[in-house]
């Protein structure tokens, strides 16, 4: 075995399902202590993407700095739409299947949205390090993976602070923990789930841009970025921030691995069969679930 | 408020209505008479979105253009377009729901080969006339009587051109050792045969030959592979994204092999245009060529360039436009719209395209057509056949810029 081959395709798989991890904690937040399993997650994802692309071509603004932007932008942009939309399907007696079919079709709604804005052509994010890579001896760590690994140690370490260090973030916890007691302390139910929602969007719109460094994307990419998502939060638990992290490493070492010691035509069928392997013996993830 | 709301969210639906109908929107019948329908559908959303936009911007010009000259038959000609949102079933679907249901007069030709392929099968059911790219050779050898390829969408022949060019230079400036890195559909496995017979002819050893599924989101492995082992060339036999992840994954780690030949992502605009200079260099193939010396390819890039602001028409473009020229010579040719005639025309008669004349043989295909390109400066040239060559090939491919 080439040592060589092996550690570059694990770096590159590390990379890679760390920003899967990215895309996904917020996903996992929302079904967690809403119950919303959110379809359109990875469409706002993919419109945070398109946001720094624009910017990137028109304004040449690096996709880092816009996603100072598009972050806020997607975080007003879902406490509108967690009005409009979310919180009266909150009420409904399904609330899982209700949100999966509301969100289903709002995230057909964007995908259109961005056909109509952006047209369907694939897109390219090509920021001047984009086919450049940190040459570390014989190894290569590509920026675009530097950079996406980068926002997604940022963006997770952030999500987790804010749930452990502050108010807000304790009584997101309280909500999925004991709910009723939560409000019998004061928390405002519709307040917490609104902004653990926006929250969630806004990191859906960090890691659309950092994958978005690392592949081409057209308006309904979406879908396939959702597949990785029911992957990572399914592996981590849902509602896990930890879990979340550590299921994107995993499913980052499992893709390195594949890549370098199995045919290509199985790196798919291995992780994906991981999916159906952790779903019959541990249908709640692999970690214990839980904000 | 709860009315508030109610108010908002219907007008938010409303909107949203409108949108999807918007996205629908048939064209509009020109001309008098009962109009001659052509139905059918293509990938107007979803992955091969880009491509069927393209395909249907040739068939709408043509039909413009022909409504300008009075119509088919003396009829104008409208389109009953789905969008099969990039799914071969949803294709299949469609075509039968416009021959059964809208019962229109004529079929068009979809994409990719696999939704063309599976509709070549509901058109011979129905016996109606089937005017498309196919799906590679296999797709035209079931026997169907009604499928014609014209042109054709070859994997079979997508590189002949390149080859024969390569069989043109000095045995020692050939490359030694190919890279085959090939998408796991039939589109990209047809490729692999003219891999095969060249590589074997030209004394070319392929030392990796490895296929992979969609999605490909990382090409870092493939290009560490092909490097170690000092892969000269490399086949990317894939579509836009893997090719790009590809391209992309080859810059950063710096291999620079003598030639990168790639399947159908290069030959679509969005490579050029999203690329930029690193798209440059890549070799592929074509059945059809703005710069080719037919009637027509002046005229539709004359059309592009004013309407699109494009130098020469996308291939695409060309597909459509040239599928409904075909199907135009069969009606005319028949002088009807009865399909067994417009078949019967079709095997025993010459038709002119903007890929030049074709005769069919008894699968519906023209003789083969290869031409070698390459994408110098950002445009896609022609560098085989000598006799329509716009470009000298670059060869050895530079080493990428930083």
């Amino acid at each position: 075995m080439d040592a060589v081959l092996l550690t570059q395709s694990l770096i590159s798989g590390i990379m890679m399902g760390m920003v899967y991890a990215l895309l996904s904690v917020g996903f996992s937040l929302t079904w967690g202590v809403m119950h919303v399993i959110h379809i359109s997650h990875a469409a706002f994802g993919l419109l945070g993407a398109y946001v720094a692309y624009s910017l990137l071509e028109y304004f040449g603004v690096d996709p880092i700095v816009s996603a100072a932007v598009s972050v806020p932008l997607l975080f007003l942009l879902a406490c509108g739409v967690y009005q409009l939309l979310i919180k009266p399907i909150t009420k409904a007696k399904e609330v899982i299947v209700a949100s999966m079919i509301l969100t289903f079709g709002l995230a057909i709604i964007l995908e259109n949205v961005m056909v109509l804005i952006w047209k369907a052509d694939p897109r390219i994010m090509t920021p001047t390090y984009s086919s450049g890579a940190l040459i570390v001896g014989p190894l290569y760590f590509q920026y675009p993976h530097l950079v996406g690994f980068g926002l997604s140690i940022v963006g997770i370490t952030a999500i987790y602070l804010f749930l452990q260090k502050t108010y807000t973030g304790m009584a997101v916890r309280a909500a999925w923990q004991q709910p009723e007691a939560a409000q019998l302390y004061g928390v405002n139910l519709y307040r917490i789930s609104m902004i653990t929602f926006a929250l969630a969007v806004s990191t859906a719109g960090a890691g659309g841009i950092s994958l978005a460094l690392l592949n081409s994307f057209e308006p309904h990419s979406h879908n396939l970025w959702l597949i990785y998502l029911f992957l990572v939060v399914i592996v981590g638990g849902v509602g896990n921030v930890v879990g979340t992290a550590l299921a994107g490493l995993i499913i980052g070492v499992i893709t390195g691995l594949s890549m370098a010691l199995l045919p290509f035509q199985w790196v798919n069928l291995v992780t994906f069969g991981l999916l159906m392997v952790f779903l019959i013996f541990r249908p709640h993830g692999l970690f214990k679930q839980g904000v | 408020m709860k009315g508030k709301r109610m108010k908002g969210f219907s007008l938010f639906m409303t909107i949203a209505v409108l949108c999807g109908i918007m996205l629908t929107v048939p064209a509009a019948a020109i001309g008098a008479g009962k109009p001659i329908v052509i139905g059918g559908s293509l990938p107007l959303t979803g992955e091969f979105a880009e491509t069927g936009l393209w395909i249907e911007r040739g068939m709408r010009y043509w039909a413009e253009e022909i409504n300008t000259k009075g119509g088919l038959l003396g009829r104008p000609v409208e389109f009953k377009i789905y969008d099969d949102q990039s799914n071969v079933g949803k294709a299949v679907t469609f075509a039968e729901k416009a021959i059964t249901v809208d019962k229109v007069d004529l079929l068009f030709g979809g994409y990719p080969g696999t939704a063309a392929r599976a509709v070549m099968a509901v058109a011979e059911k129905h016996k109606m006339v089937y005017i498309s790219m196919g799906g590679h050779m296999k797709s035209f050898q079931q026997g169907y009587a009604y499928s014609f390829g014209a042109p054709p969408l070859m994997g079979e022949w997508w590189y002949e051109g390149f080859f024969q060019w390569l069989n043109s230079l000095p045995a020692n400036q050939r490359p030694k050792r190919a890279a085959v890195y090939t998408i796991n559909n039939p589109v990209g496995l047809s490729l692999q045969d003219c891999i095969y017979r060249w590589t074997k002819y030209l004394n070319i050893k392929i030392v990796i030959d490895e296929k992979y599924n969609s999605p490909l989101t990382d090409a870092t492995s493939m290009i560490v592979k092909a490097k170690q082992m000092n892969c000269d060339i490399l086949f990317s036999n894939g579509f836009f994204p893997d090719g790009v992840t590809t391209m992309k994954a080859a810059k950063a780690l710096g291999y620079n092999p003598k030639a990168i030949v790639q399947g159908i992502g290069s030959v679509v605009p969005a490579w050029v245009k999203e690329l930029g200079a690193d798209g440059n260099y890549v070799f592929s193939g074509t059945v059809l060529h703005g710069m080719l010396n037919y009637p027509g390819n002046d005229k539709l890039n004359a059309y592009v360039k004013k309407k699109y602001k494009l130098g020469i028409y996308p291939l695409y473009f060309g597909f459509g436009y040239a599928w409904m020229q075909t199907l135009q010579q069969g009606v005319t040719g028949a002088n009807s719209l009865d399909q067994t005639k417009i078949r019967d025309w079709l095997k025993t008669h010459k038709v002119n395209t903007i890929a030049g004349p074709m005769t069919f043989d008894k699968y519906g295909l023209p003789g083969p057509i290869n031409f070698a390109t390459q994408i110098i400066n950002g445009k896609v040239e022609l560098i085989w056949p000598k006799n329509v060559q716009t470009k000298q090939p670059v060869y050895p491919k530079p080493a990428w810029t930083k």
